[in-house]
């Protein structure tokens, strides 16, 4: 992958922490998104990846930290206020909701109201704008999902992961946080889920990406955070790691002197 | 990397989208509570003749129109994974208020109505709010508000004759018409505000998964408030229904019709755990219900067997819905 060392920073964050009570879930985390990246988190069950979209994102409250877009410190108290910084965000196993549409799904939060009044008044919505919208974007996607008017829970795990993708592509402004993209898809699936991540890259969005497959990171990533028990034990330019090293990494087995040649 | 497409997304059968087959979906949808609504209606036809003319259709209709107007409400606060016990003592306070409007303070009986509808409103609103900022659970807040607006419309109403009303106000809930018209109207209402607009699709978004809609961006606890208050906005048409059906309004009006309510709602197949649901479900619920209850009468069972009906059917509804819920 090409990497731009001089890129500009879009997102940075310093002294992250969330507690859960007693635990500490996260513990002072900094981390910076260069633009047009792909930044790859990894670490065991439980290191505080997810904790720490979460806290990026507004999802949850955090228990200290600051963050900065563009070098200017911005407050990010609730999901919609990540939104409207551009962030758009996949949660792990909270992408969709099972009980509606795969239309009312990607605009959840963002429907298009018709323009009448009708919709000013009582907001009513214009789901042949909504459905087109979603049709052209998985055509240029090559999301073959059709039947977008069935309930999410209809589809696969493969499928569910696209939508959810897709989501962000129709909505991300510049930076998209990805939980485990591939978590619990085939191999084939998994593979069309890293397409659309790159795809994400080649419309110009930032991506975070936290995943358990070295492989991802190795061939799709630029740079990657490597986190333990709640901290970022290291961070390395892709070209600089491989996979036994990023292994090394994760288990603790390679510690930070070794480290800091990255 | 985006050219070595694959078609790993198999797609399923393309949706038809024109007006017979959203016409199919929604009678798939269902036929099976219509189905059944027309058994229970044939078996009763069967076993008694008193059972056999209109005017027992008709009241059927009539005397389920003012439940069913109630469990419209009912049927978005479900829907909304949301749950309220209080609409059948909201019932009660609206009955007492727009009593004592017209009869009290002498209030043209339009303007009563006005107000009645929104002292029922403001209590679901209350019931919302309460539950919004205690993070108190639906079941408690409203256990509470049960009690709570029990006691206020004694309060209001105590010691009071609030009887003989206006020929005008008498018209909306006697005879036939107009309660059916008034109940068609307010499920019609309630379906268009859950399909066509975006609050109303928010409630099967918080009621499915709620965290994935505030994650969404949805405001889900200012979302909340407003399907309690709708809620209480249906219990208080229903009381005004009654009063005027009854001709005299009292505080002890509306006893269980929150349970009446959940009861047609879950046995219509809406899911008592939210995501899912219709109000055109609640409205056969509804008559499936009141069809039992007339049709016990006519074959001369007593009302507390009647009852015993009543929640049997209730825990068989809930029954089925679990079930349909569990992966086979
Ligand atoms: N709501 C919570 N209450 C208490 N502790 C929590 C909570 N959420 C997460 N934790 C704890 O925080 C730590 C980090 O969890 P997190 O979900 O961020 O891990 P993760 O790196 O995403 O793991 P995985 O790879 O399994 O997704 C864990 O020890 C977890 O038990
Ligand atoms: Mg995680």
């Amino acid at each position: 992958m090409e990497h731009k060392k001089s890129a500009k920073i879009i997102l940075q964050a310093r002294g992250l922490s969330k507690h859960y009570g007693g635990v500490v879930a996260l513990d002072a985390v900094d981390l910076d998104l260069h633009e047009g990246e792909v930044l790859a988190i990894v670490g065991d069950n439980g290191a505080g990846k997810s904790t720490l979209v979460k806290a990026l994102t507004g999802a949850i409250a955090k228990t200290s930290g600051t963050i900065m877009i563009d070098g200017r410190e911005i407050r990010i108290d609730s999901p919609a206020d990540a939104k409207a910084a551009g962030m758009e965000t996949v949660y792990q196993d909270l992408a969709l909701v099972n009980e509606i549409s795969i239309t009312k799904n990607m605009f959840l939060g963002r429907e298009i109201v018709k323009d009448n009044l009708l919709g000013k008044l009582f907001g009513t919505l214009d789901f042949p704008k909504m459905d087109a919208k979603i049709q052209v974007l998985f055509k240029k996607l090559d999301i073959r999902i059709t039947d977008i008017y069935r309930d999410a829970e209809a589809f696969s795990g493969g499928q569910r992961q696209a939508v959810a993708l897709a989501k962000t592509v129709m909505f991300g402004k510049r930076i998209a946080i990805l939980d485990e993209p591939t978590a619990a898809l085939g191999v084939r699936e998994s593979k069309m889920a890293m397409d659309l991540v790159c795809s994400l890259k080649d419309h110009g969005l930032s991506v975070i990406m936290i995943t358990h497959n070295m492989q991802h990171v190795l061939n799709h990533c630029d740079r990657v955070i490597v986190m333990r028990l709640g901290k970022v034990a290291a961070v390395c330019d892709v070209a600089d790691v491989d996979g036994d090293m990023l292994v090394g990494l994760i288990t603790g087995t390679i510690d930070k002197k070794v480290e800091s040649k990255c | 990397m985006l050219n070595q497409k694959s078609s790993e997304f198999v797609a399923v059968p393309q949706a038809k989208t024109n007006g017979w087959e959203i016409l199919r979906y929604q009678f798939m949808q269902i036929w099976q509570v219509l189905a059944a609504l027309l058994i229970i209606y044939a078996v009763f036809f069967i076993l008694s003749p008193a059972f056999r003319n209109v005017d027992t259709l008709l009241s059927i209709f009539s005397q389920g129109a003012i439940l069913a107007v109630l469990a419209c409400g009912t049927t978005v606060v479900l829907i909304s994974g949301g749950l309220d016990l209080s609409v059948g003592s909201i019932f009660a306070v609206v009955g007492v208020v727009v009593g004592v409007l017209i009869k009290e303070y002498q209030l043209a009986y339009p303007l009563a109505i006005l107000g009645a509808l929104a002292a029922g409103t403001c209590l679901g609103a209350l019931n919302g709010v309460i539950q919004v900022v205690t993070k108190v659970p639906a079941f408690i807040v409203t256990l509470g508000g049960l009690t709570a607006y029990k006691g206020l419309a004694e309060l209001l109403g105590s010691g009071k004759d609030l009887s003989r009303f206006p020929e005008g106000f008498q018209m909306l809930g006697s005879g036939y018409l107009a309660p059916i018209c008034i109940m068609v109207g307010a499920a019609v209402l309630t379906g268009l505000f859950l399909t066509k607009t975006r609050l109303g699709n928010h409630a099967f978004a918080i009621g499915g998964n709620e965290e994935v809609a505030r994650l969404s961006g949805v405001k889900v606890a200012r979302s909340r408030i407003y399907y309690y208050m709708i809620g209480g906005m249906f219990a208080a048409t229903a009381a005004i229904l009654e009063v005027s059906k009854l001709n005299f309004a009292q505080s002890s009006r509306g006893v269980s019709y929150e349970l009446f309510a959940i009861a047609a709602v879950v046995i219509g197949g809406t899911s008592l755990f939210g995501g899912r649901g219709s109000v055109g479900k609640t409205i056969i619920g509804m008559m499936i219900m009141q069809t039992i209850i007339v049709g016990l009468a006519y074959l001369g069972v007593g009302t507390s067997f009647q009852r015993i009906a009543i929640g049997t059917i209730i825990i068989l509804a809930v029954y089925w819905d679990v079930w349909r819920r569990q992966p086979r």
